[in-house]
């Protein structure tokens, strides 16, 4: 302990050694073996193979999620046929973006989940239902960023409410959720969010939007972040999870199409761009 | 070293790991409030959820009513602060099932907040806690916390972003500090009443809609949770969405 | 070459299961209430670093955990028993997180702890130290010496020595067998008999009040009035001291507490009736 009035209390150099700035800033650096091997002992500590945004958005009737193809090393792009949304259930998706072994992982967990809840389920009296796995993935990412071994993902779950209403909620790495009627992960939250606030300013708005609208918007997203982010490919997956309007209650469609491709691209705006901000000409 | 330049307010400057090293912490802003008054307590807490320079949702409520009349909040790591409203709700189940359904009182549960805060004393729970309610006689209570489990009772606390925004301004309007009776030169103080319900909840708007003003983190919605001896009631305003 | 084998034949269920357990008994567990807790800790291999780091908010002022600390404290002896003053102020770096702090913690009727230091680390263990007091007295038939109860906080703050608690707190008590006696503990793990102490960032300033007017012959009266005294020179000129002094005289029958002064207020009083505090102008 530092006697010294002004530090008084502090944990004195003496005893601790000197304080380690690199932990609390975590401040971007050069990693090299050297420096890993003066820092605590960690798991994953950084994305190898990584997916990018997921972008998602309620409508009236439903949920719409969507998530390129891609796999990227690094700068490289490294894999055209990675499949980000899976199906979990009878009635829910999750998007995934991150780490892409990581996401493997995740998929096994749900296959385990949708194994004990589902077939062992036999008097049909409980449903997989998407607030159920939301709630479970995030209980599993605290659990991991606790255990200072993270899941380098940033998740989407969409899907229904136990009362039928869309469902929409996050989860990242850290295992912070929150909920929206427009979300979406990564790149996407800069890029797309705006977009998608556009068609709902107010969360409560989705009650106003057909599945056509969205649909068109999220595909706006898609080329919009096709054009700007680096690591987006324009080769998508897109789920559209959707009430029937006969029999809201019981009956809905669930429709996965894969192999997308952005469409009405132009490139035309390319040639005024010259670097950034203010430089001209 | 890296060079560090003392700011204002606690998460002005930060920086973010970008693809290195883990940081198991992060902020996700907000701000919470307490007043507790003669027969009622309110906690307020505002709906933005952010991360960094991003609005991640307008409306992700932060208050809870945890049960038995108890509301709750954790401000700061979201995350956290959700982990620790669970295991606190978790073990009111589980009291419940030892003791035959009996009510929790609220000093109890004060105390295994501090257990819960506590037991994390070396991994912190990032979060300023606040939970109100009624104690035994029937008055309002606030009990406020550091992150890892100091606790005190008090009239009224803010806690979280804008913290420092508003706990002045309670400090003056809510135990009336620095207020003199007129004309008595500085010499008499005004003396200490409960505020209303009503009083209360202008105060509260009051707050959080000046916090709005000058807070980035703080804004969108406003959400009341009121406790009186008839139960637990919430209250919604629209905070600005700028 | 088994055990490579083993690990990546079948695993990937049982990892899986793993996982959901692990995260199912995190949240899912029974209360924990044994007497003694267990501390998590972060699971990588310089915990103490990792704490230091996101929680040392006088080498980063940038640090995103603020913890409340107290600070001035102080106890002494004298013929009519012992003084017991403190400040109420608890700082988060440089916001005052709290005005109103209880920083005497009522172990049981006779023993009285003060706080310095990390406030969430005096608070805890001061209960804890009031639980295993009672349960001592059940145990013995008799009250827990002054010398015992420090001890068992020595012990224990020195099993987490190195950790980074931050205690500086003062034992106070009085026994038929041991008189008034306060003991000093602190986290570093030193445990001292004294007659006088000031702890906290404002005890060079008390110290300078007391150690000028203090002698053992104080009355009661004139030594309530010198702890109160020397608090309030420590609030002057100590910016992480402040809000009001608490008052309390440890005598043969227990302690009693002498009510709680605002530093606002008798600032004023005591300088217009001293004539001290020239400095300040009014």
């Amino acid at each position: 302990m530092n006697h010294d009035p002004f530090q008084w209390g502090r944990p004195s150099n003496e005893t601790y050694g000197a304080y380690n700035h690199h932990i609390a800033n975590a401040s971007v650096r050069e990693t090299d073996h050297q420096s890993l091997d003066n820092f605590p002992k960690m798991n994953t500590q950084q994305p190898i193979i990584t997916g990018t945004s997921v972008i998602s958005v309620k409508f009236k009737d439903g949920v719409i999620l969507a998530a390129d193809n891609l796999g990227s090393y690094g700068s490289l792009l490294r894999f055209n046929n990675i499949e980000r949304l899976i199906k979990v259930g009878q009635e829910t998706v999750v998007g995934i973006s991150g780490d892409i072994s990581d996401l493997q992982q995740i998929e096994r967990i749900l296959d385990e989940l949708e194994t004990t809840e589902e077939v062992y389920d036999s008097d049909g009296g409980h449903n997989l239902r998407a607030p159920h796995v939301h709630e479970y993935l995030s209980r599993v990412l605290y659990n991991r960023r606790s255990k200072m071994n993270p899941l380098w993902n940033a998740i989407i779950v969409g899907g229904f409410n136990d009362d039928r209403t869309p469902f929409l909620k996050y989860i990242d790495l850290l295992g912070v959720t929150y909920g929206a009627s427009t979300l979406a992960t990564g790149f996407g939250s800069h890029l797309a969010v705006p977009l998608l606030r556009q068609l709902i300013p107010n969360d409560v708005d989705y009650v106003n939007v057909s599945e056509e609208q969205a649909r068109k918007v999220v595909e706006d997203c898609m080329r919009v972040l096709f054009y700007r982010d680096a690591r987006a490919s324009d080769k998508f997956s897109l789920v559209t999870i959707k009430r029937s309007a006969e029999e809201p209650d019981t009956s809905y469609t669930f429709n996965f199409e894969k192999e997308l491709k952005v469409e009405n691209q132009s490139w035309r705006f390319a040639k005024d761009i010259r670097g950034y901000g203010s430089q001209q000409q | 070293m890296n060079a560090t330049v003392a700011s204002e307010y606690s998460s002005e400057i930060h920086s973010v790991p970008i693809e290195h090293r883990f940081n198991p912490y992060s902020d996700n802003g907000g701000t919470v409030l307490g007043i507790a008054g003669e027969d009622f307590a309110v906690l307020a807490g505002d709906t933005r959820q952010v991360e960094g320079y991003s609005i991640q949702s307008r409306y992700q409520p932060k208050v809870f009513n945890v049960g038995d009349d108890i509301v709750m909040t954790a401000n700061g790591f979201a995350a956290d602060g959700a982990a620790l409203i669970d295991r606190f709700k978790n073990q009111l189940q589980w009291y419940k099932f030892d003791h035959g359904g009996k009510k929790l009182n609220i000093k109890s549960a004060a105390r295994y907040i501090q257990h819960l805060l506590y037991g994390k004393r070396f991994f912190p729970y990032y979060v300023s806690t606040l939970i109100a309610g009624l104690d035994e006689e029937g008055k309002g209570a606030v009990y406020s916390y550091d992150p890892v489990g100091s606790y005190e009772r008090e009239q009224c606390r803010a806690g979280g972003a804008a913290a420092s925004l508003i706990m002045p301004f309670l400090d003056n309007q809510v135990n009336f500090k620095n207020q003199y009776e007129p004309g008595s030169d500085g010499k008499k103080k005004r003396e200490l009443r409960y505020l209303t319900l009503d009083e209360v909840l202008e105060l509260v708007r009051d707050a959080f809609s000046s916090a709005t003003e000058r807070h980035i983190q703080v804004g969108d919605g406003l959400e009341i949770l009121i406790v009186t001896k008839e139960g637990v009631r919430t209250e919604y305003f629209d905070l600005k969405r700028d | 070459m088994n055990s490579i084998a083993q690990r990546f034949s079948h695993s990937s269920t049982s990892n899986v299961l793993n996982e959901i357990n692990q995260a199912q008994t995190e949240f899912a567990g029974t209360p924990q209430l044994e007497l003694a807790p267990t501390i998590q800790l972060p699971p990588i291999s310089q915990p103490t670093d990792f704490l230091r780091a996101h929680t040392d908010d006088a080498s980063n002022p940038d640090c995103k955990i603020k913890i409340a600390h107290g600070t001035t404290t102080l106890a002494f002896r004298f013929q009519g028993g012992i003084i017991v003053a403190v400040d109420s102020r608890a700082t988060q770096g440089n916001w005052i997180a709290s005005q109103t702090v209880n920083k005497v913690i009522r172990i049981n009727p006779f023993l009285l702890g003060t706080m310095a230091g990390g406030a969430a680390d005096c608070q805890y263990w001061e209960t804890w130290l009031g639980t295993q007091c009672r349960l001592h007295e059940l145990r013995e038939k008799e009250r827990i010496s002054v010398a015992a109860a420090s001890k068992i906080l020595g012990n224990l703050v020195y099993e987490y020595k190195g950790m980074g608690l931050s205690m500086g707190t003062m034992v106070c008590g009085y026994t038929k067998k041991e008189g008034p006696t306060i003991y000093y503990v602190d986290s570093d793990g030193s445990r001292l008999k004294g007659d006088l102490f000031c702890v906290g960032s404002g005890q060079t300033f008390a110290y300078g009040v007391l150690d000028s007017e203090y002698k053992w012959d104080l009355t009661v009266e004139e030594a309530l009035y010198l702890g109160k005294r020397s608090i309030l020179a420590a609030t002057h000129r100590d910016a992480y001291s402040g809000g009001s002094v608490n008052l309390y005289h440890v005598t043969e029958n227990g302690w009693i507490y002498h009510g709680n002064h605002n530093v606002g207020d008798i600032f004023w009083d005591i300088k217009a009736q001293e004539g001290s505090f020239n400095n300040v102008e009014g």
